[in-house]
């Protein structure tokens, strides 16, 4: 299973792409974000990189999907049912390589804070912050993975970009909460986007990864995880 | 390998319908059959894609999934695409590390030909080169039977011939090998054995020879000249007679007998007796079969 991890990262990443969008496009956002205007402050800096490490986790993580669709769509899991492999080693190891695609974006945006943006934090902060939003990350790779069984390569697209876009943007990774209406902060709220920026925010703060974050990410674990097996059931009868 | 009374029904065509047959180890089989015939379904059974609705089918005394499972089978599907952004040694590699015990990468290639694009990518061949690549992930595993769902489809000739050579020196190593077709000289030329299917069910099984044979040896053919066709059915041998143009042809098992009468009636003019081509003997055995259902 190893070495199908090993091959799905490397198709992955040679992927132009998932390299321009998932790692490339948060980078700049969040170097643009930060620095136009020349009114962002010490905070905003620290927020926004938690955000937009955050927003290219996801985006990544979603990915996955996109790449379980396509190799349904050109018969590849099919013939891989041909081969020894199990069903279930193929379906564990694209949740792997989901979580191991997740960390370029992570560092990379997490770099730009600390190299370009001055951004500073001790070193067991930084790790946490990393580790966080890669755990934070898991839930989306499921979504994506639901996504990817259920839907053709096409559809699979536009519906990963709708909800890495739609989650990303009402969770507040782009744009700080304090610009939105009260209504849609409470809604916020809900959001495993929010609640995984929310994450690597109380760590660079200083203090414990709040409860309250845990518990809404934890629902959407087993909301997306229920989702993957379900389409993943649906879709094994056909591949 | 076997099925016994097999039957898988999408919906209310029985595309597998009913199939008993034996496969012995070290055989190269082809399964022939028009488009739609049953082929690609048989072909999902045995691989153990597809269960069936009622019968068995076993592959190595088991059920084909755990065949598969122990590597024992490799198979190039019909209507997959290549993968994109790996190359070939990579992607060759990875399917041969599935199995227990492997051809060398570097051997798999060279069987399958592509030992000069290792380093290309996939999804940057042409179609001859990427059914090749697939050619190649079906035997690096080294399996015993390997399973080809329509292997030259859609290549050009000098890639089919390229194609069959590689397929003949896997197959002289001793290794089963099932392929299935619509090209007849293929199966003929290629397979010790042929299976013809037609409507899901099995309608012929022999060598090319013997399918040949077993439809009416030979066909007469003459020039009518203006004269009617009545009777030549009750001539002596005939089975079918058809008229092309002002020619007749009858396909006939006896056909000394045939042109003697056609002598009788003076009839001869620009006669032909030519063997039954298995293309005839195909298209007896399918064109029989829609006649009873």
């Amino acid at each position: 299973m190893l070495d199908y991890l090993r091959l799905e990262v490397r198709r992955t990443l040679r992927d132009a792409g998932f390299v321009i969008g998932g790692i490339a496009m948060p980078v700049m956002m969040y170097l643009l974000f930060t620095n136009l205007g020349g009114a962002s402050d010490g905070g905003w800096k620290t927020g926004s990189m938690i955000g937009m490490a955050a927003y290219g986790a996801v985006g990544s993580a979603l990915n996955t999907g996109g790449g379980v669709a396509e190799d349904k769509g050109i018969g590849w899991l099919r013939q891989l049912r041909v081969t020894p492999m199990t069903p279930r080693e193929v379906v564990l190891g694209r949740t792997l390589t989901g979580s191991v695609t997740v960390l370029p974006a992570i560092a990379a945006v997490l770099a730009a804070g600390g190299l370009v943006n001055g951004v500073r934090l001790e070193v067991w902060q930084w790790a946490a912050v990393a580790v966080l939003l890669w755990l934070g990350s898991i839930p989306f790779t499921l979504l994506g993975l639901g996504n990817g069984y259920r839907l053709t390569a096409q559809t699979t697209g536009v519906a990963n970009m709708v909800c890495n876009l739609g989650l990303s943007v009402v969770g507040g990774l782009w744009f700080p909460l304090a610009l939105f209406p009260g209504w849609l902060r409470s809604l916020s709220g809900f959001t495993p986007t929010n609640r995984i920026a929310q994450l690597g925010a109380s760590v660079a703060g200083g203090d414990a990864p709040a409860l309250g974050a845990v518990a809404v990410l934890t629902a959407w674990l087993l909301a997306f995880g229920s989702y993957a097996v379900v389409s993943y059931r649906r879709a094994a009868r056909t591949i | 390998m076997s099925f016994t009374g097999a039957v898988k029904a999408f919906g209310t065509v029985r595309a597998v319908d009913g199939v008993d047959l034996e496969i012995g180890r070290g055989e190269t089989v082809a399964l022939l059959g028009r488009n739609g015939a049953g082929k690609s379904t048989t072909i999902s059974l045995l691989l153990g894609l597809d269960e069936p609705d009622e019968g068995t089918v076993a592959l190595f005394g088991g059920p084909p999934s755990a065949a598969v499972r122990a590597g024992r089978v490799g198979a190039m599907l019909q209507e997959t695409r290549p993968v994109p952004r790996v190359t070939v040694r990579e992607l060759v590699s990875f399917v041969a590390g599935r199995y227990p015990a492997p051809l060398p990468v570097a051997d798999a290639l060279e069987l399958a030909g592509i030992a000069d694009l290792a380093g290309r990518r996939v999804d940057r061949l042409s179609g001859g080169q990427a059914q090749r690549v697939r050619f190649a992930m079906a035997l690096a595993g080294n399996p015993d039977l390997i399973v080809l769902d329509e292997p030259t489809a859609a290549l050009d000739v000098e890639a089919r011939r390229a194609f069959w050579d590689s397929m003949r020196s896997y197959a002289r190593r001793g290794h089963t090998v099932l392929f299935s077709t619509h090209y007849l000289e293929e199966a003929d030329a290629h397979a010790d054995r042929i299976l013809v299917i037609d409507h899901g069910r099995l309608v012929a099984d022999g060598t090319g020879e013997q399918l040949k044979r077993s439809v009416g040896g030979n066909l007469v053919a003459f020039d009518l000249a203006g004269r009617g066709t009545e009777g030549l059915t009750l001539l002596p041998g005939v089975v079918s007679v058809e008229v092309r143009g002002d020619r007749a042809l009858l396909r006939t098992d006896d056909s000394d007998a045939t042109v003697l009468a056609l002598a009788e009636l003076g009839a001869i003019r620009g006669l032909e007796v030519v063997p039954a081509s298995l293309d005839d003997a195909f298209m007896a055995l399918t064109s029989h079969v829609l006649e009873t259902v």
